[in-house]
């Protein structure tokens, strides 16, 4: 305030200084009006003069100093000085924040592509390049998928969801591509491309050794076994070696499973394609696994529930033996007095399923997210007792998996557990009803 | 360089209709690449189940090229395009020709590997085999990437390749040549390889026919039939007084 106060009694003085130096130089001339006319042109032209040169300096600012001028003109000039500084301040530290940010995700050892909603490449950075084959500016622009050709990158980027990576195997050089794309805002989607070769390389020995491993156990195994059946038919055996004999064939039996449960595997694993799509009669495969859980000793009942006779489009093998896993456990975990009931239906959007329910003990929510797992068991003691591998459910889950089919687990604890699986539409091939009462009955 | 801008034109549709169809091409050569690397990879390691999968990518491929050759028609019938849009009409219906001859090539490819997974491998592996079909992938995903582009440089430099492949063709010719001479029973399995070997030359003229249609696309110069160099020192002496 008395800044201002003191700027505007500044100015007053200065004009009456001014008006009076007019007219003691009028009425030296005689003309006291003319004095004052002239001094007032004077202040004017000042003023415009000063206007001018703040004008010139303002177009001009970045080449020139400020022009040096006293009063309130020198005043205005340093505002616009300070002004200018502090922007251009601010202006500098943004520069300086946006070059570190570019700097820092260009260095990122992965590639990334900044896509806009046309698929087209906004930005991408230096490994991105490197791994995709881009080159320089003029590669902004164009759409993606013109330049990363492969038909399952495009059919990724045309799929709506992005939860899984995409790993593509070039084999020229070798070199295995983990494309990631995570969309943001306004359409923008941005694609993360990682060089995952050596992962894939390793994935690749872990599955072959596992293979050899299983394949080399068994031919031992088979000699053991086959002596120990030889030395067990003997009726002359001493009755103190029998006992710890049948035990030995008993576990022999059981590596034997795990071995073989083991090639199932690794072989499910190497086969990277979608299953066969050969028609598979799930009624008379339900019928013969209800056969084979009858020729059981301490079996318990097993009901059939048959409400489509439409046939499965897979490979009959791996549903054979992924369904047959099912029926097993359901086996193992079902007193005699319980009942077992193979139900295979379709489903109103055309989809189809199998799943075999028991009334056995139940399985508690917390073991169902893991029960897949390979060698995971509910009950350590208990599972091993009953001869199981600990492989089943992994094998059933990998057969689903190249059919396109989810399993399903719904589970009471004392009242027993459904498995079902449930495969798409496509893996579904309706006929005619050949017959409408259950068959084997 | 002025063909390169495909957004030009008032009608916002016409440039949709030049993007997709141009963008179903290089979607064309994609498949094309991918089946060209499946018959390689089931010659090299004698995967015979793979090598007949590549008959299902050739009927694909040849849908394709129907599609687009509709789509080129409907819009030379509808849009009458002049100029660089001509050009580019006419380069994509003679590129998706070569394309599907790629295609044809590669499932013969695939063919061949299925019988020679039966038979005994040399010594080598099919190591030349390998290379070359190597550089004759390389060609054909270089071609199309300067289609992508419309890079004519790109294109030339990827002509020029041609001449490296037909050597290679040579050198691979008198070798299976001299093994047929050293033992007769080889022969059987020589020829199988030749005919391979032939279809990926071919393939590799088909990746140059198409990289002349990007120079005529970009340039409005018909190249075919004319020596590399003299192309070369035209299109610089095009280039030369306007750079």
């Amino acid at each position: 305030m008395t800044q201002s106060l003191r700027t505007a009694w500044f100015l007053l003085s200065r004009l009456m200084l001014v008006l009076a130096a007019g007219m003691l130089a009028g009425l030296m001339l005689g003309s006291l009006w003319v004095g004052v006319i002239l001094s007032l042109g004077v202040a004017l032209a000042w003023q415009l003069l000063n206007l001018f040169w703040l004008d010139e300096w303002l177009r001009h600012r970045n080449r020139h100093d400020p022009p040096d001028t006293p009063g309130l003109w020198g005043d205005v000039i340093s505002q616009v000085v300070r002004l200018h500084r502090r922007k251009r301040y601010h202006k500098e530290r943004l520069l300086q924040v946006l070059r570190e940010l570019s700097q820092s995700t260009a260095a990122l050892p992965d590639g990334v592509v900044v896509l806009n909603a046309l698929d087209e490449i906004t930005w991408f950075n230096q490994p991105a390049a490197r791994l995709l084959g881009l080159r320089g500016r003029g590669d902004r622009g164009l759409r993606v998928s013109n330049l990363v050709r492969d038909p399952q990158f495009r059919d990724y980027l045309g799929r709506g969801e992005f939860a899984e990576p995409l790993v593509l195997r070039r084999t020229e050089p070798d070199v295995s591509l983990s494309f990631q794309i995570v969309p943001y805002s306004d359409g923008q989607r941005l694609l993360m491309v990682r060089d995952v070769s050596r992962q894939v390389q390793l994935e690749t020995m872990r599955r072959d050794f596992v293979a050899n491993a299983s394949h080399e156990l068994r031919s031992p195994l088979t000699v053991v076994t086959g002596h120990l059946e030889l030395l067990l038919s003997d009726d002359a055996l001493a009755e103190d070696v029998r006992s710890p004999l049948q035990e030995m064939q008993r576990q022999a039996y059981r590596m034997n499973g795990i071995v073989n449960d083991l090639l199932d595997l690794s072989r499910l694993d190497a086969q990277a394609r979608e299953a066969a799509s050969d028609e598979v009669d799930v009624v008379a495969l339900c019928a013969i696994l209800r056969k084979d859980v009858l020729a059981r000793p301490g079996h318990p009942a097993v009901a059939l529930s048959v409400e489509t006779h439409a046939r499965l489009l897979g490979d009959e093998p791996g549903i054979l033996s992924a369904f047959s896993n099912l029926v097993d456990n359901a086996v193992k975990h079902t007193p005699e007095s319980g009942v077992i009931t193979l139900r295979w239906a379709l489903l109103p959007d055309g989809a189809a399923q199998f799943s075999v329910a028991d009334t056995g003990r139940g399985i508690a929510p917390e073991h169902l997210p893991r029960l897949a797992e390979r060698f995971y068991r509910v009950d350590t003691g208990r599972s091993r007792e009953a001869g199981g591998s600990g492989l089943g459910l992994a094998i059933v889950k990998n057969v689903l998996m190249h059919h396109g089919a989810t399993i399903d687990v719904q589970s009471t604890p004392g009242a027993g557990s459904t498995f079902s699986c449930l495969f798409p539409a496509r893996r579904v091939k309706i006929v005619a009803e050949e017959r409408t009462d259950p068959p084997n009955e | 360089m002025e063909t390169a801008d495909l957004s030009h034109h008032i009608s916002r549709r016409f440039n949709e209709d030049l993007e997709r169809v141009r963008a179903q091409v290089l979607s064309m050569g994609g498949i094309v690449e991918a089946l060209l690397a499946k018959s390689l990879t089931s010659l090299i390691e004698g995967d015979s189940a793979l090598g007949e999968s590549v008959a299902i990518d050739d009927l694909r491929v040849n849908g394709m090229e129907v599609q687009i050759d509709e789509e080129c028609s409907r819009i030379l019938a509808t849009r009458a395009p002049a100029a660089s849009d001509l050009r580019l009409i006419v380069a994509i219906i003679k590129t998706i020709t070569d394309l599907e001859r790629i295609g044809d090539e590669g499932e013969k490819i695939g063919y061949l590997a299925s019988r020679l997974a039966v038979m005994e491998r040399p010594e080598n592996k099919y190591r030349e085999i390998k290379h070359l079909g190597r550089i004759v992938s390389e060609m054909v995903h270089d071609a199309l990437d300067a289609f992508a582009r419309l890079d004519a440089d790109g294109a030339l430099r990827t002509a020029r390749m041609d001449r490296v492949v037909d050597e290679e063709y040579e050198a691979i010719h008198r070798q299976c040549i001299t093994f047929m001479m050293e033992d007769p029973r080889t022969i059987r399995r020589a020829l199988d390889v030749m005919w391979a070997v032939r279809s990926l030359e071919r393939i590799g003229d088909h990746a140059k026919n198409i990289c002349e249609y990007v120079i005529y696309m970009v340039h409005g110069k018909d190249i075919r039939h004319t020596r590399l160099e003299d192309v070369e020192q035209h299109l610089n002496s095009e280039k030369g007084p306007t750079p």
